[in-house]
């Protein structure tokens, strides 16, 4: 009979804890839920009739080529494409330094060296964007000023697309890299064994077997770097010049992201120009959403033997 | 008999503690060498000093020689690459690498240069062959080989230090992860590869050792025993210790 009524009051107290873990299951996914829903309602908002500041046509607005809040003019096709061009010359220019650099680190450096290099790298991750953004407007700029001089090309005091794909190459490069790190510390020792043990070299060995071995991990970290290349805003704001018109495919010339767009005199402004830009936000999840998509379809593919 | 390796007065240090103790012992062509002894006795170590993989060990220090046709292998001139290539090796548990059937076999030729596409599928094909795994995969040879079985991983690894088309294969307990049928299929292929190769086998199991070696050489606590015939080792054994060993007293 003891067992019985202690058997009862456990049942209970499992059956409290399962609400409670529910509970809070429901609480923190509903955020997205309602995070998505808000930014859906707000953002779909400007292209349905009888919108308070105007209707505004939604097919002007995915494929316009000029975005002027002065004219009222909101189109945003050419930023997409300012925005994919950017984040992925970015990844392009990062993702060989950063796989370079954490198989040097893991298989090549010395351990202190390495060690040491692993907490550099740790510890950019953790740079505020705004400091990233500091130091392109201060030192990256005057870069680009400079190359575009031996060019005889003038810029806008350096703010330009290829500022932006230098500073988000220099942010995305931690990601990129410590995922590498993770990846190929996580190879099996006796795969690197074997290939030594076959007569290959230490440089084909890690080409080879280290390299293709994690190439899963490595590519997670190619799919996270873009994914903070394409959310970034505050530095991106500070050196893209933003462009009213485009799409930009000259590298001295000023750009337009989606973040920048959304960022740019937030705070003085209100009405249609305000709502705008939560629709300018939707366009920037679908686009994440669906390079992500590309991405994983690829990872899977190269991926297919691991 | 022709000797393959010509081991005097080997002594490996991990830091300060000695593993292996001054070790001399002559290994035979085409012959089917064992080691055998219980956990810890040094008889892996040893068999990865005979193609350097103890290189990879830091802290690990080796004293004395082992002759390779007349060349002292420790010498610092040595190619280790080269003398890995002469000198394959199959571990304890299988390690295909995460790619086809296919490429795992031509890994080896390729890292030496070879490209020629008939000459590199002809390998593939003599090497699955010899290592008894043809049969079993030629439909799938572009598969990823991480989907075979355990033996048949162990035996595509065979195949893989068979590419390279080496003297020696140094075996290190290569069916302890391996079920009993799995376990077999290897040990016929060991006695097949006897003619072509010099096997050199690290073994737990004593009746393994009995059924696949000519030559058996017992280790414990860093110290080679005894070295004779395997009939010797197993009938005969001079050292009371290997007697104790096999019969099962310890180990």
């Amino acid at each position: 009979m003891i067992n019985a009524s202690k058997e009862k009051k456990n049942k209970i107290i499992d059956n409290i804890f399962k609400f409670f873990f529910l509970a809070m299951a429901i609480l923190s996914s509903s955020f997205i839920v309602i995070l998505v829903l808000f930014i859906f309602m707000k953002g779909i908002s400007p292209f349905l009739p009888g919108y308070e500041f105007g209707q505004v046509d939604i097919i002007s607005f995915l494929f316009g080529t000029t975005y002027r809040q002065d004219q009222g003019i909101y189109g945003v096709g050419f930023i997409v494409i300012n925005t994919i061009i950017s984040a992925f010359a970015s990844l392009l220019l990062s993702f060989p330094i950063s796989v370079l650099c954490a198989l040097f680190i893991v298989k090549i450096a010395p351990k202190k060296i390495g060690e040491i290099m692993k907490s550099v790298v740790e510890l950019l991750a953790s740079v505020p964007s705004i400091v990233y953004g500091v130091f392109a407007s201060g030192v990256i700029v005057i870069f680009v000023k400079w190359l575009a001089s031996i060019f005889g090309v003038t810029t806008a005091g350096g703010s330009s697309l290829l500022a932006v794909i230098i500073l988000l190459a220099i942010m995305i490069f931690p990601t990129i890299t410590s995922m590498s790190i993770t990846a190929i510390q996580a190879v099996d020792k006796d795969l690197e064994h074997a290939s030594l043990a076959l007569g290959a070299t230490k440089t084909q060995t890690n080409f080879k077997v280290v390299l293709t071995s994690a190439k899963s991990g490595i590519f997670a970290g190619a799919i996270l770097g873009i994914g903070r290349a394409f959310g970034e805003a505050t530095a991106v704001s500070m050196v893209a010049g933003n462009k009213l018109f485009g799409p930009t495919f000259d590298l001295f010339d000023i750009t337009r992201t989606l973040t920048s767009t959304m960022l740019a005199g937030l705070k003085e402004t209100s009405g249609l120009d305000y709502d705008i830009r939560f629709s300018v936000g939707i366009v920037l999840l679908f686009v994440i959403f669906f390079s992500n998509w590309l991405l994983n379809l690829l990872k899977d593919r190269i991926g297919k033997n691991s | 008999m022709d000797t393959c390796f010509d081991v005097k007065n080997l002594n490996l240090y991990y830091g300060e503690k000695q593993a292996l103790k001054n070790i001399n012992i002559d290994l035979y062509k085409n012959k089917v060498t064992a080691f055998i002894g219980p956990s810890g006795c040094g008889k892996s170590t040893f068999l990865r000093c005979l193609n350097r993989m103890n290189d990879l060990i830091e802290n690990c220090r080796i004293e004395g020689t082992i002759l390779k046709d007349g060349v002292n292998i420790y010498e610092p001139k040595t190619d280790v690459v080269e003398l890995r290539t002469k000198v394959g090796m199959v571990f304890q548990k299988p390690n295909p690498f995460p790619m086809s059937i296919y490429e795992n076999i031509v890994y080896g030729p390729k890292c030496h240069g070879l490209k020629n596409k008939a000459e590199l599928n002809q390998i593939v094909e003599k090497s699955l062959k010899q290592a008894a795994l043809w049969d079993e995969v030629h439909d799938r040879l572009h598969e990823s080989a991480l989907g075979l079985s355990g033996g048949q991983q162990q035996r595509l690894c065979i195949a893989r230090a068979i590419a390279m088309q080496p003297e020696v294969i140094l075996m290190d307990e290569p069916t302890s992860a391996l079920d009993p049928i799995a376990t077999s299929k290897i040990e016929e292929l060991i006695e097949s590869l006897k003619k072509d190769y010099t096997i050199i086998i690290v073994t737990h199991s004593m009746q393994q050792a009995s059924r696949v070696s000519d030559y058996t050489a017992f280790f414990l606590l860093g110290d080679m025993v005894e070295y004779d015939t395997t009939s010797i080792i197993f009938q005969n054994p001079k050292d009371k210790r290997t007697e104790d060993y096999i019969t099962g007293r310890f180990g």
